[in-house]
């Protein structure tokens, strides 16, 4: 495929005016082709986020700091024009959908980028229409952007661009807050932009949700790039240096010596028919749970209404001492409400909540915080410490619970020595979730519950967390996981409770509830590649 | 407008504006209890069949305890009546932008006032700012929760006041960071970029023209009662 080149990057360094000493890109070479599928992957903090924003402008007219070398964008350096002459050739869409769609209707949002280069009435009419009929948002016109789900803003955010007819859209980390569903929906709306030639450049950690759709690799490690090419055969090198997670699908490829290695199960399946897949790569699950354990929690046919709306229906399910429990489940499934009924922010309408047998209707909040430790999903949401030392401790404190010893322990299970002294706010994404996750031991609760704990966590993450898991499980400690990462619960939980639509679909254990389609399918989640690759009998 | 009954009313916001202030006139210039009581009977008609009852409860319960505080500041420095009436005209005066701005969206509050020669970055700063009121106060309720959970008393009240802190800090560092967010997210969609076409055309009608005539004929004949009695 003859392509030229629509975005160069030569020799190109920047280092970010807070950090001056550190290059945050270092000596990059890239050529982006138009009309070409391009994944930029490396671990959380690698450069990949800043590399996207010297595509567009944004990095150096929007963000100060000192570049060297250069990027062109159709032969012109991007030094010599502002964001405003790229954005409708570079389109950007942004991780965080809440902040970047800032108009009231779906309509007034497409329209915003077409009213900024100065088009007709008529013609951004016709381009709204020609867009929403691509991503299927035609019906969504008149809603407002901030009422719909994650996975819908960003089609929305993604549409805004595509009305723009860029040559080039770039996404960071578009799947990051995604159920697996929505995901879905974004990558078919990706491929379909493809298939029409716009250029597609996607910043993403997790592979499997873009290596089969890429046509192109390349991995960024401390802001330079050390891998590049086809990702079937870019995979063939050590991409566990990068801080990436090899999926399971090319793992297994790679072991058959099938070649050009397998990016997806499907078509592994395809092209290892009939062989039995290495037993050492199937991941290790948790043994039964012994129900000879005390019980910590009990919910009991747990209703909650809000207005005329039902967001849980009959909801019952136990938790004992050294459990860990996965409540799994797609965005607005009732997960996060359930968890905030376990704490008392929210009362059941009906049904009974016994938490270390007593009834949770009749404790404060602040009782309950004694013997439930909750990490919600944004950490930011706690911290007003000047250091994580005293974000650890103001909890335990608040709560009569102060245990020095405890504390130190706390501080070597989550490696937080080298933090104490530093402000949380200036903390990687992955270390704020270590502070806030010590945060809610801090008082020695008997259940530790952590909302979705692993979203937007890379590979080195996730290794670390399920780590720290098992040896609180191993103390005693049960855990309640709120999370849509199923390949994660699969590992770390021993029991899976699945929700949809406010109601349990199945208690049991990761495989027996992932064998059960009707009730995946009713709760818009996909089986892990595990489950497909080993539960059908090819091990 | 927006909601009810009013869906059918489509007048344009700068009508809408106008009209607001003259009311606010009407209400200043009103020197009788019973003007005043008038006035907000009025006002508690339209709340009503706009359907913003609730609504306008909710937000009445945060006046509430102002206006309160108005008038005993007026009854402690002249008397009684006068304080009736002060706190009277607070909430009638405030009541009128509650109805207003539940009448128009932001966006049709930023767009007329381009249309009256404000400069639009001005104006899309201000409609933007009202957009993101829902969103602020999502995130407060968030930090409101995250902060309980941790056993730390943040509810109003004289008892957790030393722990403002643990609420207001990453409320306002949250509010910052969505802040530089949305302006990066602006700025790579051309905002400020000079030429600006604008989807939404605005005209005025013959029904903004009569409801613009008609809120002035009002206006006057009400002063002039007044002046009268």
């Amino acid at each position: 495929m003859a392509l030229t080149n629509f975005i160069e990057a030569r020799r190109l360094q920047y280092a970010y005016l807070k950090n001056k000493n550190n290059w945050a890109l270092n000596q990059i070479d890239l050529d982006v082709h138009p009309s070409e599928y391009l994944l930029i992957c490396g671990a959380s903090g690698s450069g990949k986020s800043t590399l996207c924003r010297t595509f567009n402008g944004l990095i150096p007219h929007f963000y100060q700091g000192v570049l060297r070398g250069q990027v062109t964008v159709a032969g012109t350096p991007t030094t010599e024009l502002s964001v405003a002459d790229l954005f409708a050739r570079v389109a950007m869409v942004f991780q965080n959908p809440e902040a970047q769609l800032f108009n009231r209707s779906v309509e007034m949002e497409i329209a915003f980028g077409l009213e900024s280069v100065g088009l007709p009435r008529a013609e951004i009419k016709r381009r709204i229409a020609e867009s929403t009929d691509l991503t299927g948002l035609t019906e969504f016109l008149p809603r407002n952007p901030h009422a719909l789900s994650s996975g819908e803003q960003q089609l929305v955010a993604i549409t805004a661009m595509l009305a723009l007819r860029p040559r080039i859209i770039v996404l960071d980390e578009p799947y990051a807050n995604l159920d697996p569903s929505n995901v879905r929906r974004v990558r078919n709306a990706l491929k379909a932009l493809h298939q029409q030639q716009i250029g597609i450049v996607v910043c993403e950690h997790r592979l499997p949700y873009t290596l089969s759709d890429a046509q192109r690799m390349v991995a960024v490690k401390a802001g330079a790039i050390v891998l590049n090419g086809p990702p079937a055969e870019t995979l063939l090198q050590n991409i566990q240096d990068c801080g990436l997670e090899m999926p399971l699908a090319p793992s297994i490829g790679h072991r058959l010596a099938i070649r050009p290695l397998p990016l997806d199960v499907k078509t592994l399946e395809e092209k290892a028919a009939g062989q039995n897949y290495p037993i050492d790569l199937k991941p290790e699950l948790l043994p039964p749970f012994a129900r000879n354990h005390p019980v910590v929690l009990e919910v009991q046919n747990v209703v909650s209404k809000l207005g005329e709306s039902t967001i849980l229906q009959d909801v019952s399910f136990t938790l004992s001492r050294g459990e860990c429990l996965a409540i799994v489940g797609a965005n607005g499934a009732g997960k996060t409400t359930l968890l905030k009924h376990l704490i008392g922010l929210q009362r059941p309408s009906r049904g009974q909540i016994r938490v270390m047998g007593q009834d949770s209707a009749q404790a404060k909040v602040s009782q309950l915080a004694r013997y439930v430790g909750v990490a919600f999903q944004n950490p930011d949401n706690q911290f007003f410490k000047l250091t994580v030392w005293d974000e650890i401790t103001v909890g335990a404190k608040a709560l009569n619970r102060y245990d020095p010893g405890w504390l130190q322990e706390l501080v070597e299970l989550f490696r937080l020595e080298p933090l104490l002294n530093r402000s949380p706010y200036r903390l990687s994404g992955g270390e704020k979730k270590r502070v806030a996750f010590a945060a809610a031991l801090a008082g020695q609760p008997a259940i530790l519950a952590l909302d979705e704990p692993t979203a937007g966590q890379d590979y080195t993450f996730r290794r670390a967390l399920g780590r720290i898991l098992t040896q609180l499980r191993e103390r005693g400690q049960a855990i309640v996981l709120v999370t849509h990462d199923l390949s994660f619960a699969e590992r770390y939980a021993h029991r899976w409770l699945l929700l949809a639509e406010g109601r349990v679909v199945v208690d049991g254990r990761p495989w027996e509830v992932m064998s059960n389609a009707n009730a995946m399918q009713q709760a818009s989640l996909e089986p892990t590649d595990a489950f497909r690759l080993y539960a059908r009998g090819h091990a | 407008m927006r909601s009810g009954c009013m869906r059918g009313v489509m007048l344009d916001p700068r009508t809408k504006l106008v009209l607001a202030l003259f009311y606010a006139i009407l209400i200043v210039a009103s020197q009788a209890t019973a003007w005043l009581a008038a006035e907000l009977g009025v006002l508690l008609l339209i709340v009503l069949i706009m359907q913003k009852g609730r609504a306008y409860l909710r937000w009445l319960r945060m006046l509430l305890p102002m206006a309160l505080f108005f008038g005993a500041v007026v009854w402690w420095s002249i008397d009684w009546p006068a304080a009736v009436d002060a706190a009277m005209k607070l909430i009638t005066l405030t009541s009128t932008f509650f109805v207003f701005f539940s009448a128009t969206t932001p966006d049709e509050m930023g767009d007329s006032l381009v249309k009256v020669r404000l400069p639009y970055t001005v104006a899309f700063v201000f409609s933007t700012a009202l957009q993101f009121v829902p969103v602020v106060g999502r995130k407060a309720k968030n930090v409101f929760d995250a902060q309980r959970a941790r056993g730390i008393p943040v509810e109003p009240g004289w008892s957790s006041l030393r722990n403002y802190p643990a609420f207001l800090t990453p409320l306002l560092i949250q509010a910052f960071k969505l802040a530089e967010e949305l302006a990066e997210a602006m700025e790579a969609r051309g905002f400020g970029r000079p030429h600006r076409s604008f989807l939404k055309e605005y005209k005025l009608r013959t029904v903004d023209w009569l409801a613009l005539a008609g809120g002035l004929l009002v206006l006057a004949a009400v002063l002039f009662l007044q002046g009268t009695n």
